[in-house]
């Protein structure tokens, strides 16, 4: 499970000043959930996302993952964490089969442990036909379907998805979907980020609302639909910015 | 850190890297088919090259000007004719009219005017002028064809001479001179290939290791792949290793291909041109330990070009910081072209100038163990801080994550004063200068000693602290608060006397010690002594030596330059302020003594928060300087002082001690102080 108490990430700038992309966010997930971080962009969700998975280290506040601390046990937290962001990279000189062994070395696995994962995640999304050709040479869905496996090659109970969907097409985001459900029907914890108010609508069972580093909100869509009156996210979203007196900004949603 | 994962990325990246189409055709193929071209094509083009411009023939012209008809001239002008018409390729015309018109659009490529005097004694002398373009190959090569036919003529008539009186022609040659070479062939070949071939090597390892380097951190930056990287169960450290294996591992394999596609190329050449049968042959033995010195240069290369890497945000602006470090290797590596150059204790510690050299000492021969060692030893150190600085760039967010916005030129940062002292800027400022002392200041000093000092003093170290402090802006109390011009306690000031003297004196030791280890050229310590012989009142000195660089050189190094570093911890601020102002020395030889001496005037100033201690401390030490190279003749000095250079040893003892006292003492007065090094200009900002 993820916990966070008010955690702070400040970055320096140029001017000498500081910038505070997190501003003292909590929040919790647990085994079986989907809990969506939802904002505008720039709001200091992939911030949260990189502190919570020892990209960045905090400047402030603490975070377990399945109980090991962020800073102090970094090892750990990344052993029980598998991480998907929409606009990660490959290597593209090497095959899928090579890229997630890679990836399986690294965090430990065993040989054939690794050989056997492949074999099943390749039957359950179809990838046997390009599993051994060069990256370069495959579309996005195919390559977006190697990164899926590269990040539960280690079976972790946790998984953090960031902006998962962004700049992929309808087909290839909606095998992204269901592979979140699927991650919640094996019992892990998901946290995922996305500015899309209808991702957020479909897939999250609690929903945590993030704008200019703040939690503006956080409960399941019924609870926030109730407390505002208003049906529609985007108009709940717009409720709790104009409540906290915060400007939003001309975002897109 | 676990080995095995270094491993794990470091097998991942040598899989990558052989997939690379590039990255092989740089390591691989190009020193295979190069060095073929450059040895065998080359010589071969050169040869015919030659030929085709000798076959293409010339027009020459040939001019009497003897101004007595004898027979004897006659003669000797026919003979030159003649011989010059025997000369193959060669069309001679005798006296062509429009000389100097058919000269001039090379019709005619060369004269030979034959001309006469008669000397005291009655003897007529004759002498044949040769006018050509030596710029040109055509010029040059008919030159050397004329030259040959009359040195012929020469001897034609100096044999029919000496026939004639009945003389041997040995009896001009009373003393004829031979040479008898006992170099070795090996040592002859070892001295063609020690010059051309330590820059070859060093060229093709950084071409190696920069394609290499760029592509595994910066390469992964931009294909957006380090973030999935960063998150697995590797830690930085093993990724940095790993990674640094990997480049330095390729730059090895092309270090080797080069060294094997070298000698094949050489020793098909020797069999070409015939050396093979005289038993000339490659020091194959030699190439081995090459190959040897080469790993610790591929070391430290490859740490460096990481680094690089790592900082770089993508691949295009790696293959631009690289290029810098490219040259100046290149430039260092030319080393061995220099002819009388040749390794030793002091060489050895200048980083790719130690290998150059080393490498050309191995291929003849003449090098020692300590040289090895101490070039294998200053590489390795340097090649750990390079490791130390990619894993310090690897944990930091600022660097691996850096993004495309920035500061904005010198308008944004005229309105951010705080933002202008940065390192970057403190970096450009700094260069400024040090070519401004380079070129103007040693001018100056050529002139005019005292003059030159004063000049440097004021218009390169002091007035631009103020010029650039008025361009920012930065005035009355903030400047006097930015450069620490705060008034010292009394404690300090009672302090830092004790501390210079004892300090002027360690350090002195200290530069005797290194004099002993690489002693000082002789030109160098006259240069010195020319300081204290000055024909200048004693008082004048003590301004321009002592006082002027006290104030002057505090301003700018402990009080300005000091502060563009000071974002990380203390010391750093200190030692990098420390390390520039021995380089603005421009001084190899002091380049220690002066760094120590920059570190005690830093902690002096940055500890108390007043440049006066530093300033009182600076002008003390100058002048203990003047005070024994002025008196160290007199007896009552000898029993501390040997000459003006020379301290006995003996004193560094109750200097050593006087010195840590007084430091303690320093510290503890100072204590409540340091915690407020505030640049005190943050109020304005926000």
């Amino acid at each position: 499970m993820i916990q966070v108490q008010s955690l702070v990430k400040e970055f320096p700038q140029k001017n000498g000043n500081t910038f505070r992309a997190v501003d003292g966010v909590s929040f919790e997930a647990a085994h079986g959930e989907i809990v969506c971080l939802l904002g505008v962009n720039g709001a200091g969700k992939t911030t949260t996302m990189r502190v919570l998975s020892t990209i960045f280290k905090p400047n402030g506040g603490s975070a377990q993952i399945e109980g090991y601390d962020i800073v102090s046990q970094g090892d750990m937290v990344r052993r029980n964490l598998g991480f998907l962001s929409g606009d990660t990279g490959l290597y593209m000189r090497l095959s899928p089969r090579e890229f997630i062994t890679y990836f399986g070395r690294l965090y430990g696995v065993e040989e054939q442990d690794i050989k056997k994962r492949i074999d099943e995640m390749a039957t359950l999304l179809d990838m046997h036909d390009f599993l051994d050709k060069k990256m370069e040479f495959l579309s996005s869905g195919m390559k977006q379907k190697a990164s899926i496996v590269r990040s539960i090659i280690h079976d972790p109970p946790v998984m953090i998805f960031d902006e998962p969907t962004s700049g992929l097409d309808i087909l290839t985001a909606r095998n992204i979907i269901s592979f979140i459900r699927t991650c919640r029907e094996n019992g892990k914890c998901v946290l995922f980020s996305t500015h899309i108010m209808r991702e957020a609508e479909r897939l999250a069972d609690r929903i945590v609302m993030i704008h200019s580093g703040k939690v503006l909100a956080q409960g399941t869509l019924q609870q926030m639909r109730e407390e505002t009156g208003f049906e529609d996210l985007d108009d709940i979203f717009v409720h709790y910015v104009n409540q906290t007196g915060m400007e939003l900004e001309n975002h897109e949603f | 850190m676990n080995f095995k994962k270094a491993l794990i990325v470091f097998r991942k990246e040598i899989l990558e890297m052989l997939r690379d189409k590039r990255t092989l055709f740089a390591t691989i193929v190009l020193p295979v088919i190069l060095y073929p071209l450059i040895f065998i094509g080359s010589s071969s083009i050169m040869s015919r090259q030659a030929d085709i411009l000798d076959k293409r023939g010339a027009v020459i012209a040939l001019m009497d000007s003897l101004s007595y008809d004898t027979p004897d001239a006659k003669e000797i002008y026919e003979t030159v004719f003649q011989t010059l018409q025997e000369t193959p390729y060669v069309t001679t015309l005798e006296n062509p009219p429009h000389l100097e018109m058919l000269y001039e659009e090379r019709e005619i490529l060369a004269v030979v005017s034959i001309s006469d005097t008669v000397s005291t004694s009655g003897v007529p002398s004759y002498r044949a002028g040769i006018r050509f373009d030596a710029s040109g190959d055509q010029g040059r090569l008919l030159f050397e064809k004329l030259q040959k036919s009359l040195s012929q003529v020469n001897s034609k008539i100096l044999a029919k001479r000496l026939s004639e009186k009945g003389l041997e022609e040995e009896y001009i040659h009373p003393l004829t001179v031979k040479q008898f070479d006992s170099s070795s062939t090996e040592k002859k070949m070892g001295n063609l290939l020690g010059m051309l071939l330590p820059y070859m090597m060093i060229l093709m390892l950084i071409t190696g290791a920069s394609v290499v380097a760029a592509d595994l951190v910066a390469g992964e930056k931009e294909r957006r792949t380090l973030e999935t990287l960063l998150v697995s169960s590797a830690t930085r450290g093993e990724i940095v290793l790993g990674k640094y294996l990997t480049v330095f591992c390729m730059a090895m394999i092309n270090v080797i291909i080069n060294l094997i596609s070298i000698s094949f190329s050489v020793k098909f050449l020797l069999s070409q041109m015939g050396f093979a049968e005289q038993g000339l042959q490659l020091p194959i033995k030699s190439f081995m330990i090459l190959l040897l010195a080469m790993i610790p240069l591929a070391t430290l290369f490859s740490a460096l070009l990481l680094s690089i890497s790592t900082f770089s945000r993508n691949m295009k602006e790696a293959r631009t910081y690289e290029q810098p470090i490219m040259i100046v290797s290149m430039l260092l590596g030319m080393v061995s072209f220099i002819p009388a150059m040749q390794i030793s204790n002091l060489m050895a510690l200048l980083p790719v100038v130690n290998i150059a050299l080393l490498f050309k000492g191995i291929l003849i021969g003449e090098w020692e163990l300590s040289h090895l060692l101490i070039t294998v030893g200053s590489t390795l150190v340097l090649d750990v801080l390079a490791i130390w600085l990619t894993v310090k760039l690897f944990h930091s967010e600022a660097v691996l994550f850096r993004t495309e916005e920035d500061g904005g030129g010198l308008r944004s940062q005229r309105k951010s004063k705080r933002g202008f002292f940065n390192p970057f800027n403190g970096a450009v400022y700094f260069s400024l200068a040090l070519v401004a002392l380079y070129y103007l200041g040693t001018k100056w000093q050529m002139g005019n000693l005292v003059n030159g000092l004063v000049k440097t003093q004021l218009l390169i170290i002091f007035l631009p602290v103020f010029l650039i402090l008025g361009f920012l802006k930065i005035r009355g109390g903030e400047a006097r608060k930015l450069l620490r011009l705060n008034a010292p306690k009394p404690k300090e000031l009672l302090l830092v006397p004790i501390i210079a003297i004892s300090a002027a004196v360690t350090v002195s030791i200290i530069a005797q010690l290194i004099n002993q280890v690489c002693p000082f050229p002789p030109e160098y310590l006259e240069g010195l002594e020319k300081l204290f012989k000055l024909d200048v009142p004693t008082w004048q000195m003590f301004l321009v030596i002592a006082v002027m660089p006290g104030i002057c050189e505090e301003l700018m190094f402990r009080g300005f330059l000091i502060r563009f570093f000071e974002k990380g911890k203390f010391w750093q601020s200190v030692i990098i302020s420390a390390l520039l102002f021995a380089v603005f020395h421009l001084d190899l030889f002091r380049f220690i003594p002066v760094l120590i001496l920059g570190i005690l005037l830093g902690y002096l100033s940055s500890r108390s928060g007043s440049i006066y201690n530093s300033m009182l401390s600076h002008t003390i030490n100058n002048a203990l300087a003047l005070f024994i190279g002025l008196f160290s003749e007199q007896s009552w000095m000898k029993f501390i002082v040997v000459d003006a250079e020379n301290l006995r040893y003996w004193v560094i003892a109750p200097a050593l001690v006087i010195l840590a006292l007084s430091l303690w003492a320093f510290h503890k007065v100072t204590a409540e102080k340091n915690e407020n090094l505030e640049l005190g200009l943050e109020a304005e900002n926000r």
